[in-house]
């Protein structure tokens, strides 16, 4: 004897509307939660407030020059507009930007197939795309070939030796940090032990000692009546730095490779080198790609000390261009960082929405593998 | 086997030979610059100033003595930040989980925004823009007498023991016994009864009133070193640099971000179980937060956390591009200009920042192992 009770409606909100009950779940659940969004929302106003007032209210949009900007603390946009160019170029010649303009445009339209997931042989591809951009940047960025005037490295600056030092430096570290990763994993106890050594050293060592050791010793390692260029010495120590990064992210997809590939591929006859290039990094650079494009963003932001000694990056030319007496203020000071600091926010941002991307994919690869 | 053999020797033979050209090479340059390398000049006097020093330094102090007060200069600055940075990446990675909704908002923003700014930018933004702007020495911001902010720096008055310093000094060796003691004594009570004793607020009341009260019996007087207005700005009292306040906020803003991050997914990594256990025994938030999900979280913490606090040590040698006295703007640039002495400068500079690297490396490694989970 067992009767069925009839079902209830389910319980209603408890007050009102859909917003009114998210509201008190999540910002006025508790008296704490209260207090807390109360200061969130303080701090909200306090720094919205201000920072439209300093860049609308007594900010200066209109105008050229100095006399443009009275309020010697506010936001000074003919600031940007008067140096606009020297903050993308450096000191490169006017009529000569159209060759950084064309060579970096250039690139990009070279570098697109990479990334296109159909396209195949990849790595001949990034071998083709590395000469094509050396290229680029000898004949058309330096110059003094088809009647082209000669541009000393002295000259470029500005947000074009950014790109240019983060695109040499990764890709001449990512082939001697496969290397140095490779040996590091070495069989031959030297060959380990040497490339361990060399990683550790020069991952405990900051950037800038290593740019001064490039600046002041290398000229004395070399020879007497052999000079290498003051911007390549510096790339140069950038590059050991990087690759030493490098390695350490790449160590740790190989040691992500399940041994039976090894074997495997031992048991297919396979030399070292075979084995390495045709199973081993195909399936270990993937895993470690997301590292990579992370180490990038360090590398993008670590360009910067570059100014240090005297080579002036996007941040070196702002920094110049605000201690000119003609615009010297706090105002424009704060003006030309705020520009400079919302460039590389949108480059290093988008990046690190790439690796996030880039990790969300091999994650989901592997659980594919799993099943 | 025999080839494994053939490529070590090969690359010995090729490491010999670029490190014998290299020394051969630095050699015959060197003298044809007229430099005998030695070490005598760290004998010498220096004849310079540093603008901020621990230890007693002036012009006539030798220029070993410059290399330990840059040392001291790089570890206090690399100590602050690293505090600061840890401080506010925990209330930054706790606020990312918290319930609220615009509080978690609030920290996404504020590790989006900084993470993505590189660090010099930021220092110089502090140094040149947001300290620059701080009222001038008349109009100086202060606390009573007891701290003034101005363009030129912070001014804090400093204790001064005029006499019966011993007494002190003796009141923190009783009071530091009495809290070791007690901290040992409330564990095996706990252990044996169960019962807590209230150790932290207990220690730091001991720290307090043993010495005091030793300064009071001893008769010892203390006086503050108050900054004077003088003619052109404050004197007296302990002077905190811009250059050192900058980088102290620029590098912790900006580390706090990973920081935050990693607290995040310390947390994150707890299983949803130990929180309902721990509402399940009755534990507060706060209790249940203190004694289960932070010592849970701080083994995820430790690993990743070594290596900001190595990146941020490795970072306060941007203190050489405002002019902040710290390894590598006292010895290769200072030094080495008025020397001329690279090989061993920067011999001596590289090796310091391995030895520290590796000591932070070591402690957090030994702090890691003392607290993860032993099989009992």
């Amino acid at each position: 004897m067992s009767t069925l009770i009839t079902s209830r409606p389910p319980p209603r909100h408890a007050g009102g509307s859909r917003t009114i009950a998210w509201l008190r779940a999540n910002l006025f659940s508790t008296p704490l939660n209260i207090g807390l969004t109360l200061l969130a929302a303080a701090l909200i106003y306090g720094a919205g407030s201000a920072v439209f007032q300093w860049l609308a209210v007594d900010g200066q949009w209109r105008g050229t020059g100095p006399e443009a900007c009275p309020d010697k603390g506010a936001f000074c946009w003919p600031f940007i507009r008067a140096r606009f160019d020297q903050f993308m170029y450096g000191l490169y010649p006017a009529d000569q930007r159209w060759r950084l303009n064309l060579g970096v445009g250039l690139g990009l339209l070279l570098a697109v197939p990479m990334f296109l997931p159909r396209v195949r042989h990849k790595g001949w591809l990034a071998l083709g795309l590395a000469i094509a951009w050396l290229a680029i940047g000898v004949l058309l960025f330096r110059g003094g070939f088809f009647g082209l005037p000669t541009i000393e490295t002295s000259l470029w600056g500005g947000f074009f030796l950014t790109i240019v030092a983060a695109v040499f430096v990764l890709g001449t570290a990512l082939p001697v940090a496969v290397l140095l990763a490779l040996g590091r994993q070495a069989e031959a106890p030297l060959v380990r032990s040497v490339c361990a050594l060399w990683i550790e050293l020069w991952r405990s060592v900051p950037a800038l000692v290593l740019l001064f050791v490039a600046i002041v010793m290398f000229p004395l390692f070399m020879p007497p009546g052999v000079e290498i260029d003051k911007l390549l010495r510096a790339l140069i120590a950038l590059t050991i730095l990087m690759s030493s990064y490098l390695a350490e992210a790449i160590r740790g997809a190989l040691q992500s490779i399940p041994k039976g590939q090894y074997e495997a591929a031992d048991a297919l006859g396979m030399s070292y080198w075979q084995r390495t290039r045709l199973v081993i990094l195909p399936q270990a650079l993937p895993v470690a790609l997301p590292q990579i494009t992370s180490n990038f963003i360090g590398l993008f932001k670590e360009t910067t000390v570059l100014l240090i000694i005297g080579l002036f990056d996007l941040l070196g030319m702002v920094t110049t261009a605000a201690s000119d007496p003609q615009w010297l203020s706090i105002g424009t000071t704060a003006t030309g960082y705020v520009f400079a600091a919302v460039f590389f926010w949108i480059f290093c941002f988008s990046f690190s929405r790439y690796t996030a991307y880039l990790e969300r994919k091999t994650t989901q690869g592997q659980r594919q593998m799993e099943l | 086997m025999r080839r494994t053999w053939i490529y070590q020797a090969l690359l010995l033979a090729a490491i010999v030979a670029a490190l014998g050209l290299i020394v051969s090479a630095t050699n015959a340059n060197l003298s044809r610059l007229g430099v005998e390398t030695s070490i005598d000049f760290l004998w010498r006097r220096a004849g310079f100033e540093i603008s901020q020093s621990l230890i007693p330094f002036n012009a006539n102090s030798t220029i070993a003595r410059a290399f330990v007060v840059a040392l001291l200069n790089t570890l206090v600055l690399a100590a602050a930040a690293i505090v600061g940075a840890s401080v506010l990446g925990l209330i930054v990675g706790t606020a990312r989980l918290s319930r609220n909704w615009l509080v978690s908002q609030l920290a996404t923003t504020y590790v989006e925004l900084f993470r993505n700014i590189p660090s010099l930018l930021q220092i110089f933004f502090w140094y040149l823009v947001v300290l620059r702007s701080l009222p001038g020495f008349r109009d100086s911001l202060s606390l009573g007498e007891a701290a003034r902010l101005n363009n030129r720096g912070l001014y804090l008055a400093a204790p001064e023991i005029m006499t019966g310093g011993g007494w002190i000094a003796a009141g923190f060796v009783v009071a530091i016994a009495a809290i070791i003691g007690l901290a040992r004594w409330a564990r095996h009570r706990r252990l044996v009864s169960g019962r807590a004793f209230p150790v932290t607020v207990t220690a730091i009341a001991l720290l307090v009133a043993v010495p005091w009260l030793a300064a009071l019996l001893g008769g010892a007087a203390l006086d503050w070193d108050v900054p004077q207005a003088g003619r052109f700005g404050y004197e007296g009292g302990i002077v905190i640099m811009p250059e050192f306040m900058a980088l102290v906020a620029g590098l912790s803003v900006y580390n706090a971000t990973y920081i935050g991050e990693i607290v995040r997914s310390g947390f994150a990594a707890i299983p949803r179980g130990q929180v309902e256990a721990a509402d399940a025994l009755g534990l507060s938030r706060w209790l249940s937060f203190r004694l289960v999900l932070f010592p849970q979280a701080l083994r995820v913490i430790i690993p990743p956390l070594t290596t900001v606090y190595l990146n941020l040590f490795k970072a306060t040698s941007l203190a050489a591009a405002i002019a902040y006295p710290e390894i590598v703007s006292v010895f290769v640039g200072t030094v080495n200009n008025l020397v001329g002495q690279p090989v061993i400068i920067m011999g001596i500079t590289l090796i310091i920042y391995v030895l520290v690297s590796l000591a932070i490396a070591v402690f957090m490694n030994w702090y890691n192992r003392r607290i993860a989970l032993t099989r009992a």
